[in-house]
């Protein structure tokens, strides 16, 4: 790739051209009484009039964002009063849902023009009016081949590959210049292949021109990144995925899905965020390649199993020609490209809560283990009943940009309209009921009370429970029926509490197997656990072991985690597998992790992410940030640059290493 | 049927490094040499001994308090008091039927994807009679063996028989540097790697680059004289090799070497 560009980028040095804007459009919209799609369009159109055109040197994909804050539409009180009326996801934009570019891409936005509402009309005006001014600033300096590019796109199809990717990226750029967020990539591989197979045919590229070109592009997605923060820098939701089974039942794996894993590999970046759908006859091949990815460090690719997700998928509703193009929201929610508007992390379970409530109020009356185990059922069934029914009335910001490049009406709902429920803590929830059945009931070790008292001082009371609780008690992760049954069970509950709900948009609810960074967040809520969790410690996160889980190698792992019936519990979240890099040092070390990989898709798993990690290279990064810039970490369902996160994140990626061998 | 008992310190789970494909490594107690570079110090020697990881000790005192566990005794410290999880035992004494049920379990979860199981250490081949009674249970899989060849030529070529494949060392070839590096006299080996040769038996030969020691240029060139074109790795110095010892309340030998 263009080294300079590459450079030019990764230093931030583009930030040179951005500015901030201080318009106080609430209160100028509230004065005029404009209503919320009024406001959305106007505030759109702004945007775009006050971009400016930026064409860096030899940069052969355009558009960069040079306004680098968007107003809110809504003033405080206005927010207040919408929040007082109606359940408010998140920020209230539309996010983490997967767009409609190709249609786009392949007819042009005046043809969608044509069967736009008035809104929808004056986005496309708008984008396309910017896009005229790019193509100015182009014919200005002399850059004619993008000029050509600019009169034929947007307003018509993509006629070749390098104009399908300009016409993505700037309907991508529009997406956020509109407000929506988490705006995910969709099955690249599927929809751009078309266009490179026929320049391939044509002689246009090679493919290490094209690679080239893909790289460059890859690197589009750091440009505007560090503004599209969400809970921390990296969880920007730039989720691309590759690989999988169309709707015919055919493989999409193609060159461009390897070219794919070769760009991200050879760009070191963190945007895009890399997945790959595999399943039963995905080659060992596929697995080793993606493996060198792996390698990289980057925390790519994430898994997920066709064979597990599309019939689950389906078992919830889905069309079977919607569930086999199944993508992943911005970290590992399964959802459907053009259709779906499924809310898929609008909520969070916690199991630890469930059994900490449980021992609370029923160990001292719970006659036997059973009884107990009841009891959290019934408190995790009363959890699920508060979470849904605090859910009600939802409402979004509606956007007509992103209205244009769905297949649905977004303002009002789409073919799917599922909601999405993470499950926390499933293992600190199972080690603690296995300890309880064991040291409790079984072996009668423990007095109940003794246990409660423990478990309250935070083990100063009683500390010699401690010890037994945290080393030697059943851990989730070893292959052992005895916790690993719980665990299951555990889930089973969760997804009976949900099935038969129907949402306030008329969909189901998901039971998931994420956290997202409740991890953090929910352990917080509660204080020590029978496990051996001191308070203050985080749980694992999403579908991992305990943090201080002493587990017995990879493969009793994959054993443990494969067990779940995951075709009830499907809203996404992945096992993670935490390798040392030196694991990967020789083509050998590849394969097996490939081949590791694949025993735990044929063995039934969901969804599977790889860290490459360097316990050493984390402490000294923290002592020294500037000599690690580029060291990246995978967090809950993304990756980041290490030095960039807050430190109770970085504790914890650490933490996840401690007791590894 | 009586079993020998042997002693083990580790299993472990997709051991990239210990022969082809997904494999699990069984780590035997015991070694009749004392090569100074030695990285696994908790296998020399065949005891059952303690390790305390003193980074996260928090001198509470609580396991030098007595208690009634037989299995503490031998150790006097109580293994169950650590908040920190600061003590462990290194060694632990099982039946073949045993091990080779645990082991099992790893060929069950891998399925077709599964390697093989791999006889490491220490030096396998100190438990002469527990390897072969363990690998007789385990005969329906590819055996591998991780070995010093340091053993009498007839158990060699006894247990030679059980196996698929074999990775064995070989340090040094001049003896009097053998005995000083390693305790023992080569002889032994070298007559050994003979009959590994004559066996058929595939094998890779791993050369430990200890620098001045066997990474001299007479070594290096005497081994490859020796091994007559027969698959040779040779292994980058373990810079961590001497991060175990002071579990164990030893010192590693090399510790003053400088690269």
């Amino acid at each position: 790739m263009n080294r300079e560009l590459y450079l030019f980028i990764t230093e931030k040095k583009h930030h040179q051209y951005r500015h901030t804007v201080d318009w106080d459009l609430g209160e100028e919209y509230s004065s005029k009484g404009l209503s919320p799609i009024e406001r959305m369009a106007d505030r759109f159109e702004r945007m775009c009039k006050e971009e400016t055109p930026v064409i860096l040197p030899d940069e052969r994909i355009s558009f960069l964002r040079t306004v680098a804050n968007i107003p809110d539409i809504f003033t405080a009180d206005e927010w207040a009063d919408i929040k007082s009326r109606c359940f408010i996801h998140e920020l209230g934009y539309i996010s983490n849902i997967s767009p409609n570019y190709y249609d786009t891409i392949a007819v042009g936005l005046l043809e969608k023009r044509r069967t736009a509402d008035e809104y929808g009309k004056r986005a496309i005006d708008n984008i396309i009016a910017l896009s005229d001014r790019y193509k100015a600033e182009a014919e200005r300096i002399g850059r004619s081949d993008i000029a050509d590019i600019l009169t034929h796109i947007p307003r018509y199809g993509a006629r070749n590959f390098r104009e399908a990717l300009q016409f993505f990226r700037i309907l991508h750029y529009a997406l956020w210049l509109e407000g929506n967020y988490h705006n995910t990539i969709g099955r690249f591989d599927k929809y751009m292949y078309p266009y490179l197979k026929k320049d391939m045919e044509d002689g246009l590229y090679t493919p290490e021109t094209a690679l080239d070109l893909l790289e460059e592009f890859f690197l589009s997605f750091n440009r505007d990144s560090d503004i599209y923060v969400g809970v921390q820098q990296g969880d920007n939701g730039q989720s691309m995925m590759l690989g999988g089974i169309d709707e015919n039942g055919n493989e999409v794996f193609n060159l461009l899905s390897k070219l794919c894993l070769q760009a991200s590999c050879n760009n070191k970046l963190i945007d895009p965020k890399i997945n790959l759908r595999v399943n039963k006859n995905t080659s060992p091949e596929i697995y080793t390649f993606a493996t060198q990815l792996t390698k990289a460090g980057l925390g790519f690719p994430q898994y997920s199993n066709d064979d597990v997700v599309i019939p689950a998928l389906e078992a919830l509703g889905y069309e079977p020609k919607d569930a086999a193009n199944y993508t992943v929201a911005a970290c590992w929610e399964f959802i459907i490209p053009g259709v779906g508007l499924d809310v898929a992390n609008i909520g969070a379970l916690s199991y630890p809560l469930a059994v900490d409530k449980a021992l609370h109020r029923s160990l001292l009356s719970s006659e036997s283990y059973p009884e107990f185990l009841n009891c959290v059922k019934t408190e995790i069934a009363e959890q699920v009943e508060k979470i849904c029914y605090g859910i009600s009335n939802l409402w979004f910001v509606p956007s007509p940009f992103m209205n244009i490049l769905m297949d649905c009406d977004v303002y009002t709902g789409g073919k799917y309209n599922n909601f999405g429920i993470h499950g926390t803590g499933i293992a600190t929830a199972a080690d603690s009921l296995a300890a309880i059945k064991k040291y409790v009931y079984e072996e009668k070790r423990i007095d109940k009370q003794t246990l409660i008292e423990a478990v309250d001082s935070n083990f100063e009371q009683h500390a010699e429970l401690l010890p037994l609780l945290r080393y030697e008690a059943p851990k989730l992760g070893n292959n052992d029926d005895f916790v690993d049954s719980i665990a299951v069970e555990l889930m089973d509950t969760f997804a009976d509490s949900l099935a038969g709900r129907t949402n306030c948009r008329g969909g189901c609810f998901r039971a998931g197997t994420g956290s997202a960074m409740y991890y953090l967040w929910h352990a917080n809520e509660i204080g020590a656990s029978p496990d051996g969790r001191r308070k203050g410690e985080a749980f694992g996160a999403n579908f991992s072991v305990s943090l201080f889980a002493k587990i017995k190698g990879p493969f009793s792992l994959i054993a443990s985690m494969t067990k779940p019936h995951f075709e009830r519990i499907i809203n996404g979240g992945p096992l993670t597998l935490e390798f040392h890099g030196s694991i990967f040092a020789d083509d050998d070390g590849i394969e097996k992790v490939g081949a590791l990989v694949k025993r735990f898709i044929d063995l039934g798993g969901h969804q599977l992410q790889l860290n490459t990690v360097n316990v050493d290279a984390m402490l000294d990064a923290q002592k020294h940030p500037e000599n690690y810039r580029q060291l990246v970490v995978r967090i809950w369902g993304w990756s980041a640059y290490f030095i960039e996160l807050d430190k109770e994140y970085q504790d914890h990626v650490i933490a996840r290493q401690a007791y590894r061998v | 049927m009586t079993m020998a008992h042997g002693t083990i310190f580790d299993i472990k789970e997709m051991a990239v490094h210990d022969g082809p494909g997904l494999r699990t490594t069984v780590f035997f107690k015991g070694c009749p040499l004392r090569c100074c570079w030695c990285h696994n110090p908790e296998g020399l020697s065949p005891e059952p001994q303690l390790m305390h990881n003193d980074t996260r000790c928090l001198h509470c005192g609580r396991c030098l308090s007595p208690c009634e566990h037989e299995e503490c005794q031998p150790f006097g410290h109580c293994l169950h008091v650590c908040p920190e999880n600061c003590l462990t035992v290194s060694g632990r004494i099982v039946t073949p039927e045993k091990l080779a049920e645990e082991l099992i379990s790893s060929a069950e979860i891998m399925g077709d994807s599964f390697g093989g199981f791999t006889f490491s250490g220490g030096e396998p081949l100190y438990q002469p009679d527990f390897l072969l009674e363990t690998a007789a249970l385990l005969q329906d899989y590819h055996l591998c063996i991780e070995t010093s060849g340091c053993t009498d030529s007839s158990t060699f070529l006894r247990i030679l028989d059980v196996l698929d494949f074999v990775i064995m060392d070989i340090k040094l070839v001049d003896d009097a540097l053998h005995r000083q590096y390693t305790g023992a006299s080569n002889r032994v080996i070298l007559s050994n790697f003979k009959l590994l040769q004559q066996s058929g038996i595939p094998h890779l030969i791993r050369t430990p680059l200890i620098p001045g020691i066997t990474d001299t240029e007479e070594n290096l060139s005497a081994i490859s004289g020796l091994l007559g074109g027969a698959p040779w790795e040779k292994l980058p110095y373990n810079q961590m090799a001497g991060a175990k010892y002071k579990l164990l309340d030893m010192e590693y030998p090399l510790r003053n070497l400088t690269l």
